[in-house]
């Protein structure tokens, strides 16, 4: 990441630009199954962000090849709508998003209990209506809560949280202008109650006691949106829809 | 399954056709409750939400300076584009765009481009060199039966919604896009012999051809489209032309109302 150390992302009193701590997230709010023709589905805002995730199957892995007979495999996309973005993107896909789609599904694999479902596959559509920096999180969270929400077996709720530098200081969850002109970002995926890290990318500079305080911040994070992940699945089911 | 479940919704489509019955228990001519939401969008410069019964899309509005074509050096260009991607449904799949998608988009492109509802010139910064590009983006979200009409909707209510982002572009300031009239579609398609209006995604399933008209203000025709295998009769057409009238007038009032809140 490029580092622009001009730019003053910290206020003179300590906090950030928008008014935060450094180690509070932006307002998050989850719900789950938004989207009728889906199996599962869940919508995550963070910030101005909104992603939008949808699961299928688990069904037939087509093509074939793709099949794995001791297991089903992930298959995921995630896309920014053209109008999510200040400059349109052009549809389709890029570089950046195939590489987070491969991570993410990865992840994925990692936490949902892939065994199960032998030869078949589990489509994850990741859909970015709005971004504001932090959309592989917010899809990473949205994509979890769909898998809930499709009654597929995991190990735990996948979180996505990210943490970063900016004025040589630790924050938790970048916006857009600390994302522009801090000096790192560090996305990671983590399931909550295990502890484990099923996510993990990094770019610009952190030096070890910098990364282990955005761990730290991350955890911390994590552990919140679960409790609302948790609360967008229970609102889902305990009124006896579905 | 995809012969298999189709043949029996057939049957049970036409049994129930026969008393003029629909699935979901609607009448011949009555549409699913819309739910319409503008200004949905953060990073849009115009945008709507649209919810019929299982359907929901979005459509966001964005502007880019170009040069003019070499034959429309005054005029700014308009394009509307539909993608139906994988999150929409599981008979979406991964790809370039489908032509399904492309027959979406144009025909909502049709609608709104003929109904001369933006005035292409005032699109125009210096002729023969820098004009406006207004491009409107549908999303579909979730296809649970007749998208066109959704995607029509959204995508009218999102361009009416749209400010011109001048000072971003530094062309001046920022305004409101001028747009005169609502052209509005409405959707029919053959269900067990006859046709119904805003079709759930079981009628179009088991249904035959469809068909799509948008209307202006007026009550003028802007776009037709008929789209897969079947035939119709003029009368059957007047018929639907009728329905037609009044629902895109309904619809209208809608977004008129949403503009108002």
């Amino acid at each position: 990441m490029a580092g622009y150390g001009d730019v003053k992302l910290l206020r003179d009193d300590g906090l950030r630009l928008d008014g935060r701590k450094l180690d509070e997230m932006r307002p998050v709010t989850i719900e789950a199954g938004i989207l009728p023709a889906a199996d599962g589905s869940a919508m995550v805002t963070q910030g101005l962000n909104v992603a939008v995730a949808a699961v299928y199957g688990p069904m037939e892995a087509h093509p074939r090849k793709i099949q794995r007979q001791d297991r089903a495999v992930i298959d995921v996309r995630y896309n920014m709508a053209p109008f999510s973005t200040s400059d349109r993107i052009r549809p389709g896909f890029n570089r950046r998003s195939r590489e987070i789609s491969k991570v993410t599904a990865e992840a994925l694999e990692s936490v949902v209990l892939v065994e199960r479902y032998p030869r078949s596959k589990i489509r994850v559509e990741i859909e970015i209506l709005a971004a504001e920096a932090g959309t592989r999180c917010a899809g990473l969270t949205a994509a979890a809560v769909a898998l809930a929400d499709a009654g597929i077996p995991m190990r735990d709720l996948l979180v996505g949280v990210a943490s970063g530098k900016v004025e040589d200081i630790v924050v938790l969850d970048l916006d857009k202008a600390e994302d522009n002109y801090g000096q790192a970002d560090l996305p990671v995926g983590i399931l909550p109650n295990t502890g484990e890290v099923a996510f993990l990318q990094m770019d610009g500079d952190l030096s070890p006691d910098e990364f282990n305080l955005a761990m730290e911040y991350n955890f911390k994070a994590a552990a919140e949106i679960h409790v609302i992940m948790v609360d967008a699945l229970k609102r889902r089911y305990e009124g006896g829809e579905k | 399954m995809v012969e298999l479940v189709p043949a029996l919704l057939r049957q049970e489509l036409a049994r129930l056709a026969e008393d003029n019955i629909r699935l979901d228990g609607r009448g011949q001519w009555e549409g699913r409750e819309v739910d319409l939401e503008i200004n949905c969008l953060y990073n849009a410069e115009g945008s709507a939400k649209v919810v019929m019964g299982k359907t929901i899309v979005y459509a966001g509005v964005k502007f880019e300076l170009r040069t003019p074509w070499p034959d429309r050096p005054a005029q700014g260009s308009l394009m509307c584009s539909a993608e139906l991607r994988p999150v929409a449904h599981r008979k979406y799949e991964p790809g370039p765009p489908s032509p399904e998608s492309i027959e979406l988009g144009r025909v909502v492109d049709r609608g709104i481009r003929e109904s001369g509802c933006i005035d292409m010139e005032s699109l125009c910064i210096v002729p023969g060199e820098k004009v406006w590009g207004v491009m409107i983006d549908i999303h579909v979200l979730s296809d649970g039966g007749n998208i066109f009409d959704a995607c029509g909707l959204a995508a009218i209510a999102a361009l009416r919604t749209a400010i011109v982002p001048a000072e971003r572009f530094d062309v001046g300031e920022d305004y409101t896009l001028k747009v005169k009239g609502a052209p509005i579609m409405a959707s029919f398609t053959r269900v067990g012999g006859r046709y119904v209006y805003d079709p759930s995604e079981e009628e179009e399933l088991g249904g035959d051809e469809r068909i799509h008209i948008t209307l202006g203000d007026n009550g003028h025709l802007h776009s037709l489209q008929k789209g897969l295998r079947g035939v119709f009769t003029p009368a059957e057409f007047a018929e639907i032309f009728g329905v037609a009238h009044q629902r895109c007038t309904e619809l209208r009032k809608l977004v008129a109302l949403q503009e108002g809140n």
